[in-house]
């Protein structure tokens, strides 16, 4: 019979030192000082594709300030909190839109600070013009999707942090066969150690092979 | 009310100094009012001081003691003992600085005064240009006569071109002429939502007072009223209320009165009573005047030719302008590296990137197939030869380096090959990369050609 896993190891909560800056570095330093309150722009905007950490960023910035709000997109709060992190612009409805183009009006007047994060450059994104260009007024970074190497040692570092034994060639293995971006890498990892767990066996090629063959 | 701040008071007398106490918190004021509570802090110091460190605790203490949740609003302000006294709201006595507006910075950031004016939007950094001549010259005129001549004054123009400067540098001016004057700047869509509120929390009465005492109403973007009937009825009221008593009005808007989308016809003939004037997209040499001008402002300093780069490359408008240049300025100084040319295009490259870096399979394919003169088909065929088999190979690197696809689903998208096909072809290419020159040179221009 196999063994069941009690999963009480929920995994650590997105904050600035868990994030692997990889060439992003210069907008995670701006993060850090716009979280501590060291900047003098209030809004940030973050774009990038799929699995380039931009969620990972905004919740880190409002884990960094107490009071901090996360919205991954609609519904927006009416009134500012001291820091809100907006995730998926993109997906605004028209009513959001209104609500988040009032919200930097109100933190362009002092009332609080705004991180978003889109897939696009502001001036290319699919909403209202007004919005956009509000969203382009403030700091703009583009965040750069890891490469092999770096999402190699991500995966080392997750496994050393869940007390796992990664192999080399079953790290290499992952990157060549499953999605490469870093939450799918990382979520078939965690899902490999439990296999691992629950059939008493050590992490090895064949194991995750037949991990990969059973989970489709 | 006051039984709230002697609950905030007893909280931090439990944690705080006396010297503490003394200096940043007794001297504040509190009132709760039907929508919010507001703080008042009697100077920038003690505001920025009260933000940076208190004001999280005392809304978490008003959340608990209300049992709901009121916004915090900090104002630089009379306290509340001499504002009574002299009999006076506090917002008019206090809201303007004597001699140049100095804005208080707390955490950074600007805090405002009841009047919502922004300091740092006046006439000496409103950039001049044949684009805003016209609307400039009025602008100035209502400040210095407000209520006198052009009411209402309506400035409208496309997004981003620097109509809340304009109208907030006239309500800064009015407030350096004459101190006692009640000004309040609010954009449409947030008039829209305070009446709302005012409404659910029966303190209609209120804000139209409010609204009707004002000397100077500055009302931003008022397209946002389109369909809002109630709203623009009572803005009906307030606005004939205002005009008759001689007071001004500054209204922006999208486009001109006339052509006004879902806005009543009466409010729309009565906009037009005044002066109308339009910004317009400003021109290079202006967009040029403008980054010199920030760059100034933030004390940086940023070359001509530099500017002149970043005003080429945005167009638009003067948001997105200076945007561009707060990347510039960001990365220059995280690079600790004066601007320069280089340095701009470098911290500007992912912005003006037109292409989309997710890039499809697809597009790799048939970008490829057509520098190379083949068929797209032939990606997804069988044949071996050479002229195929190369192009193919730098189409499936590509995909490699530039999505998130794993390498069973690339070997699919090629006409079903095997996985080891794709490992072999990146070893391929990553080795003729190293020793054919042409081939390099290929591929940094597919490279560049996919990711514009």
């Amino acid at each position: 019979m196999r063994q069941l896993i009690l999963d009480i190891r929920p995994d650590a909560p997105p904050q600035f030192d868990n994030f692997l800056p990889g060439q992003n570095a210069e907008a995670v330093d701006a993060l850090i000082r716009f979280a501590g309150g060291q900047a003098a722009e209030p809004l940030i905007y973050l774009w990038g594709e799929t699995g380039s950490g931009k969620s990972h960023l905004l919740r880190a910035c409002t884990a960094a300030v107490p009071g901090g709000v996360y919205r991954p997109g609609a519904p927006l709060p009416e009134s500012l909190p001291p820091l809100l992190a907006v995730d998926d612009v993109d997906a605004l409805g028209p009513e959001a839109q209104v609500g988040l183009f009032d919200l930097i009006n109100q933190a362009r007047e002092g009332a609080g600070r705004i991180v978003a994060a889109g897939s696009l450059p502001p001036a290319r994104l699919a909403l209202r013009r007004d919005l956009t260009t509000r969203l382009g007024w403030g700091l703009v970074f583009g965040l750069r999707p890891l490469t092999d190497q770096e999402r190699a040692a991500a995966l080392r570092s997750r496994a050393a942090a869940r007390g796992m034994h990664l192999p080399d060639e079953v790290a290499a293995y992952l990157l060549n066969h499953c999605r490469r971006d870093l939450p799918g890498l990382l979520a078939t990892l965690d899902a490999l150690d439990l296999f691992s767990l629950s059939r008493k066996r050590a992490v090895t090629l064949p194991l995750l092979r037949e991990f990969l063959q059973q989970s489709g | 009310m006051a039984d709230f701040w002697t609950h905030c008071l007893d909280h931090f007398q439990g944690i705080l100094t006396d010297q503490q106490l003394n200096t940043w918190i007794r001297p504040l004021a509190v009132e709760v009012e039907s929508d919010k509570v507001v703080v008042k802090a009697p100077n920038r110091f003690v505001a920025q001081w009260v933000k940076d460190r208190y004001i999280n605790q005392i809304d978490q203490l008003a959340r608990s003691y209300f049992e709901q949740s009121y916004p915090i609003e900090l104002i630089i302000s009379e306290t509340k003992a001499a504002a009574q006294a002299n009999g006076r709201p506090a917002a008019a006595a206090e809201a303007a600085p004597a001699g140049p507006a100095t804005p208080a910075r707390a955490g950074g950031q600007v805090v405002l005064d009841e009047s919502r004016l922004n300091p740092l939007f006046n006439f000496d950094n409103f950039v001049r240009g044949k684009a805003n001549e016209l609307a400039r010259a009025a602008a100035l005129q209502v400040a210095d006569n407000p209520g006198a001549g052009y009411n209402p004054l309506f400035v409208y123009g496309g997004v981003g071109l620097g109509k809340t400067h304009l109208i907030q540098a006239i309500g800064n001016q009015v407030l350096a002429n004459n101190r006692r004057s009640i000004v309040r700047y609010i954009h449409a869509e947030r008039y829209f939502s305070d009446m709302v509120r005012a409404i659910r929390t029966k303190s209609f009465e209120d804000f139209k007072r409010k609204y009707d005492s004002l000397d100077l109403l500055l009302i931003d973007d008022i397209q946002f009223f389109a369909g809002k009937d109630r709203t623009q009825e009572e803005f009906f009221y307030t606005f004939n209320s205002l005009i008759e008593s001689g007071k001004q009005v500054i209204i922006t808007s999208d486009t001109f009165p006339k052509d006004l989308e879902g806005i009543e016809e009466r409010l729309k003939s009565r906009f037009s009573w005044g002066l109308t004037v339009m910004l317009e997209p400003p021109e290079l040499e202006m967009r040029v005047a403008i980054l010199l001008n920030k760059a100034k402002q933030e004390g940086e300093s940023l070359d001509e030719a530099s500017a002149f780069f970043i005003a080429k490359q945005i167009r638009s408008n003067v948001r997105e302008l200076e945007g561009a240049l707060k990347r510039v300025m960001a990365y220059a100084r995280f690079h600790q590296q004066p601007i320069s040319v280089e340095l701009a295009k470098e911290a500007l490259k992912d912005l003006l990137a037109v292409q989309n870096r997710q890039i499809s399979i697809e597009n790799i394919q048939k970008t490829v197939a057509d520098f190379y003169k083949i068929k797209v088909a032939d990606m997804y065929a069988k044949k071996r030869t050479r002229n195929l088999a190369r192009p193919r190979q730098m189409a499936m690197y590509l995909a490699k380096e530039l999505t998130n696809m794993s390498l069973p689903e690339i070997g699919q998208a090629f006409g079903g090959r095997d996985h080891t096909t794709v490992i072999h072809a990146c070893r391929k290419i990553e080795e003729l990369k190293g020793s054919d020159l042409t081939l390099r040179r290929d591929y940094n221009l597919l490279v560049q050609v996919l990711t514009g």
